[in-house]
This record gives C-alpha cells, structure tokens and sequence, in this order.
C-alpha cells in the first residue's frame, strides 16, 4: 500500500510536467488569438469550437483508460459511425429523445465488448485484432444503410440545438466535463483503475499478482465502448442526417489527444488531465489558424508536427530524469 | 545448426505452402464461379495492378514488423511524394519529379527513422504523428488540389510489357530481393535478433539503430516509387485518398503469417498474402459482389486468419527461441 502511494506520487510530479507544457502552450496559442484575431473569441465561434472538444474529449477518455492497460483501439472511429448509425436509425424510428444516449451507450459497449473478448481470448495484439474488427464494422454499416440516414425529425437534434445550458453552452460540454472529471477522480482513486496502470506497467506481474488480467482489460473496453457512445450520439444528433463514415479518421485523433497528453502508449502511466489539454490543442489548432489569417490547409500539418514535437521533447526529459538519476541521485521535480 | 535448420525449414514451408493452397483454393472456386476469371486479361489487369502498390509497400514494412516496429505513415508518404513529386514535374518537368518524389520518400522515411531509432520512441506513436505531418504537408503544398500525372508517372502505372504491366516488372524483381534480403542474408537474420529481444541483439555486437534507420528509409523509398505508379494509374491524386493504405498493408503483412509483436515472420508469406488479397478483391468484383460485402469478407479474413495464427503462434514462438538457441549453441 505504502509503495503504491509512493510510485503514485512519483508519476504525478512526472506528469504534472507534461501537463504544465501543454497548459503554458494552450494559453500562449489563447493569447496570441487575443492580440492577432479577437474574432476567435465570438461566441459563436468558441462554441463550436468547445463542441468539436467536447466530442474528442469524451472518446479520448475512453481510449485513454484502453491506452493506461498497453492496448490500443483504431476501431473506435468505425464503431462511432456504427453508434452513429443505430442512433439516427432509432430516430427514424420516432423515438423521443432520451432512449437515444442510453441505447448508443449500450451499441457501443456491446460492440467493444467483442473487440475486448477477441483481444484477451485469443490473445491477438489489439492493434491487429481492433484492426480486423475495423474492417467488419465498417463493412457491415453500408449493408444495413444507402449511405446516409436523412431527413430525420427535427426532435431527433434536441440534444445539441435545443439542449444548451442558459442558452449558451452546448450539452455536449456538460457531458464532456462530467465525463472528464469522474474520470479524473476515478483514475485517480478507484481501485479498479489502480488495476488498469498495473496491467500496463507489467501485465504477467499485475497477475502473478493476484488482478484477473483478462476481465479488467475488457472492462476498460466496456467502459470505453460506453463513452464512444455518448461521443457518438452527440455527433449524430448534431444534425438531421447521418452518414455511414461520420466517425471515419477520428479514432487517430482520439489517440492523438491521449498521446499529445503524455500518456505512454506503452501504457502503465498518463493522466486524464493531459488528455484534456491534447484535446483541447487538437480542437483550438484548426480553428485558431483560420482566424490568425494562415490557411487552414496547413492544420494537419501542424497538428502531426506538434505531436511529434511533444512525443519527443517528452522522451528527452525522461531520458534526462534518468541521467540525473543514475548520476546524482537526486532528481529535480 | 544443422539441427536448427532443419527445424526450421519445413514449418516455414509448411505454411507459406497452406497460403499457396488458400490462394490456389480462392482462385479455383472463383474460376468456378465465373471462368472469365482466368483471362490472362482480366488477370493482368485487374487482378494484378489493383494490389502493386500494397505489394511493395508490404515489403519494407514486413521487414519493419519483424523489428516489432510498424509504419503507419506508408500511405501518407505515398500520397506525399505523389503531390510533391507531381508539383516539380509540372515546374521543372519530369525529372525534377522523380527526383522530387524519391527524395521526399528518403526523408520521411529518414525522420521516421531517426526518431524510432535515435531517439528511441515507439514505433506506433511516431509513425501515427508523421502519418498526421505527411498527409498534412501534402494537403498544405497542394492547397487542398488535385495534383496531375506526369509522362513518367502514366508510362510506369500504365505500360504493358508483354501484355503484362510494366508495375508488376518492378514488383517481382523487388520481392524477390527482398525476400533473398530478409531470409537469405546477415542482415535479415538480425532483423529477426531485433524483433526477437533488441537488448539482446545489441549485445550481441548488432548495430541496432543502423539497421533500424536503414529500413525506415527503405520503406520511405519504397513509398515513393509507389507513388509513381499511383500517380499514373490513377492520373489525378488528391491529398484525401488512399486513406486506409496503411491498414490494407498491415492486413496483407499479418494475413501473410508476421506477428505483429515481431521475431516471426516470412517475406514469402507476404508477398502469397498480397496475391491472395488481390484475388480475393477482384474475384468479388468479378462475382458481382458489392463492395461492402468484400470490406467484411476482408475483415473476416483477417480474423479467421488471426484465430488460426493465435493458436499457432505459442507453438511457433517457442520453436523459434529454440532454433536461435541451437544456433547460438552451433
């Protein structure tokens, strides 16, 4: 127990760094938009810019509770558009609003639930089998729709037109801050979690040690499945029709965000409040570089350049933690 | 080593063999099916040319899942090389454009190299940011256009040699050097040492990085003279497709018997695998399949082929640790 609470610490004043970099980014990029584009802060602008955030964070969650356990799912954006699918297909079907979230959160933790069972069964990598799975989710969602789902009731967009909060703030943002903040006290907390950072440090101990492995890993699958979910019903009901590639691509941006937030995709470490940070850069960097008058045309570019800056600049500090380490002994926060 | 070897041949053969009889099966039952299949045509043309570009680039990549690295980016640098190498043929003609297209290959693989190699960053996480920097540079310097062949794109994706085409020319010849490469030489053995256990391959006098470094560049060249035939096949390239070039090639790599964790692995297993997938895809388009049905046929593929490959694999491992034992001991 002493020694958990201890490597605890250890990781958080680790990571508070990386998180720290990425605050001190954000609120130069927010600065800079201050001073060379005002524009940016219209309220129109800044909220669909925290509704684009909202979507990205809640998924990143997921994959980032996958991550912490050293597995990966490029599935997710396939299994978004499947959500996606199911919920406009329920909407077609009349149902009211609220049975929407529920029974995407339900599609979603089924369909992961069978990514997490042929990971741990047949003990595939779950790059390789989440990869296989991608393929038959994305095959099966044309069979079942012509393209596209359209001409939906206008009831079926309630939750992200109608449903704001003092008329302002989107529901998605709700969503996404209820979602980000249990996690942040459960990662930080349950014991379950705990168990999901031992299997990702090292998977064969955290068995010899007593954690049923294979039931936490698909557990986090279950867990994830469930906020691709709520990702997904938010995505699909922003407007009156839903097409069969909506979530396409964004499994890579999920795991940008998690990366952009110093988790390990090794797994064993990484905190939700990174997570939060790389999703934020991911979400402002497009939009920011409209307004700062540069062409949008190279976002992508800057997007992969900033990843791969933080990958690096991340490696060197542990590499040189570890030299101050072996050296001196002593190690600076 | 004699005993090693002897273990060691069969098994390989064994199972490039059950490929061999998968894609003789496959072929037979849509010959069956639809005899005009087999028109040397039809095959040449459609069967064939659809899979050149996954074929080659299944090449250096199976060499760099044996490492236990994998390359993301394989299809961002094509599609970047093609648009780049398209934008100096048109300024400066056509020789600037190879010349374009081959360097900007060289250097993505080379930063992918660097970065995996030097400064020791998982392969996964630095191929997924480049695989976002390249297609975003190709986004960037086309401004979101089309970029157009040039004559010696649309002579290398579209000539025929003997009725056959020119791409298949180049990649015969390349598979089977990088098949000598991998099976036959040091430098594939040390492949194998790396993905098996790096530490252990660099105590063993391996210059890892090196060889690390060597093969991200290999895979970027290869990129690039894919781009080529992309480019002429296709006369117009965008910098949004080809999107899920990586995952195709990682199909072809895993369905061809590499293990993703690296350390096994067959470069003839690959190259079996890219003819079975060529088959598979334009057999069902000659059968009238739609193409939906084919992404889960696909998909299935993949999983029947991992079930089986999982409850092969422990064995396979454990023979494969053997066989370096008795060489070492050797």
């Amino acid at each position: 127990m002493k020694d958990k609470r201890r490597s605890g610490s250890f990781n958080k004043r680790r990571l508070l760094g990386t998180e720290f970099y990425l605050f001190i980014f954000l609120a130069a990029i927010f600065a800079l938009l201050r001073l060379g584009a005002a524009d940016f802060y219209s309220l129109n602008n800044l909220m669909s810019t925290l509704n684009y955030f909202s979507y990205l964070l809640i998924g990143a969650v997921g994959m980032n509770l996958i991550i912490i356990t050293g597995n990966i799912d490029v599935s997710a954006g396939a299994l978004i558009s499947v959500i996606a699918i199911s919920v406009a297909f329920l909407g077609k079907l009349g149902l009211p609003w609220p049975v929407f979230m529920p029974l995407g959160m339900l599609v979603g933790a089924g369909l992961s639930l069978l990514n997490g069972l042929f990971i741990t069964r047949l003990r595939i990598p779950s790059i390789v089998a989440t990869l296989a799975s991608t393929q038959l989710f994305a095959g099966i969602l044309p069979l079942l729709v012509e393209g596209s789902i359209y001409d939906l009731p206008a009831s079926f967009t309630w939750l992200a037109f109608k449903a704001k909060l003092g008329g302002v703030v989107p529901a998605s943002a709700l969503f996404a801050l209820l979602v980000a903040a249990s996690a942040m006290l459960y990662t930080r907390y349950a014991r379950f979690a705990k168990r999901l950072y031992a299997i990702g440090n090292n998977a064969h101990a955290a068995r010899l040690s007593g954690i049923k492995v294979d039931a936490d890993v698909v557990r986090a699958y279950v867990i994830a499945g469930c906020l691709y979910g709520i990702s997904a019903t938010l995505i699909a009901t922003a407007g009156q029709r839903v097409t069969t590639t909506m979530g396409s691509g964004f499994d890579f941006t999920m795991i940008a965000a998690v990366v952009l937030g110093g988790t390990s995709i090794a797994g064993g470490s990484g905190k939700i409040l990174g997570t939060v940070f790389g999703a934020m850069i991911l979400s402002v960097i497009s939009p920011a570089m409209n307004y700062l008058g540069l062409s949008s045309d190279w976002s992508d570019a800057v997007i992969g350049g900033i990843i791969l800056l933080a990958v690096i600049v991340g490696a060197a500090g542990a590499l040189g933690r570890k030299r101050s380490l072996s050296e001196t002994g002593v190690t600076e926060g | 080593m004699k005993k090693s070897k002897k273990g060691r041949a069969p098994k390989g053969l064994n199972f490039n063999l059950a490929l061999l009889a998968i894609l003789f099966a496959l072929s037979a039952a849509i010959v069956a099916l639809n005899p005009g299949f087999l028109k040397f045509n039809y095959l040449m043309n459609v069967v064939v040319k659809n899979i050149v570009e996954i074929g080659l680039m299944a090449l250096p990549v199976t060499m760099i899942v044996i490492t236990g690295g994998i390359d993301l980016s394989v299809g961002s640098i094509m599609i970047l090389s093609c648009v780049a190498g398209g934008l100096a043929a048109h300024s400066c003609g056509a020789g600037a454009g190879i010349l374009v297209s081959l360097s900007v290959g060289l250097a993505c693989g080379l930063l992918n190299g660097i970065i995996v190699a030097k400064l020791k960053i998982s392969a996964l996480v630095t191929t997924l940011a480049t695989m976002f920097l390249f297609r975003g540079l190709a986004k960037g310097i086309t401004a979101g256009d089309s970029v157009y062949a040039f004559d010696f794109a649309a002579w290398i994706g579209n000539a025929e040699l003997w009725g056959m085409p020119l791409a298949l020319f180049l990649y015969l010849p390349l598979a089977l050097l990088f098949a000598l490469l991998l099976q036959k030489t040091p430098m594939g053995r040390r492949l194998y040492a790396i993905g098996l256990n790096p530490n252990t391959a660099k105590f063993s006098g391996i210059d890892v990085d090196r060889l690390l470094l060597r093969i991200y560049c290999l895979s970027g060249l290869i990129c690039a003279l894919a781009s080529f035939i992309y480019l002429g096949r296709f006369t117009s390239v965008k910098f949004d497709v080809a999107n899920s070039m990586h995952l195709k090639v990682v199909t072809v790599i895993v369905l061809g018997g590499t293990s993703i964790n690296g350390g096994i692995g067959d470069m003839r297993g690959s190259i079996i695998a890219t003819f079975i997938i060529a088959v598979l895809n334009s057999g069902l388009t000659v059968l009238n399949i739609p193409i939906d049905v084919q992404t889960i046929i696909h998909g299935s593929v993949l999983v029947l082929s991992l079930i089986i490959y999982a409850l092969l694999n422990a064995r396979m491992k454990k023979n494969r640790i053997i066989d370096v034992l008795n060489a070492k001991r050797g």
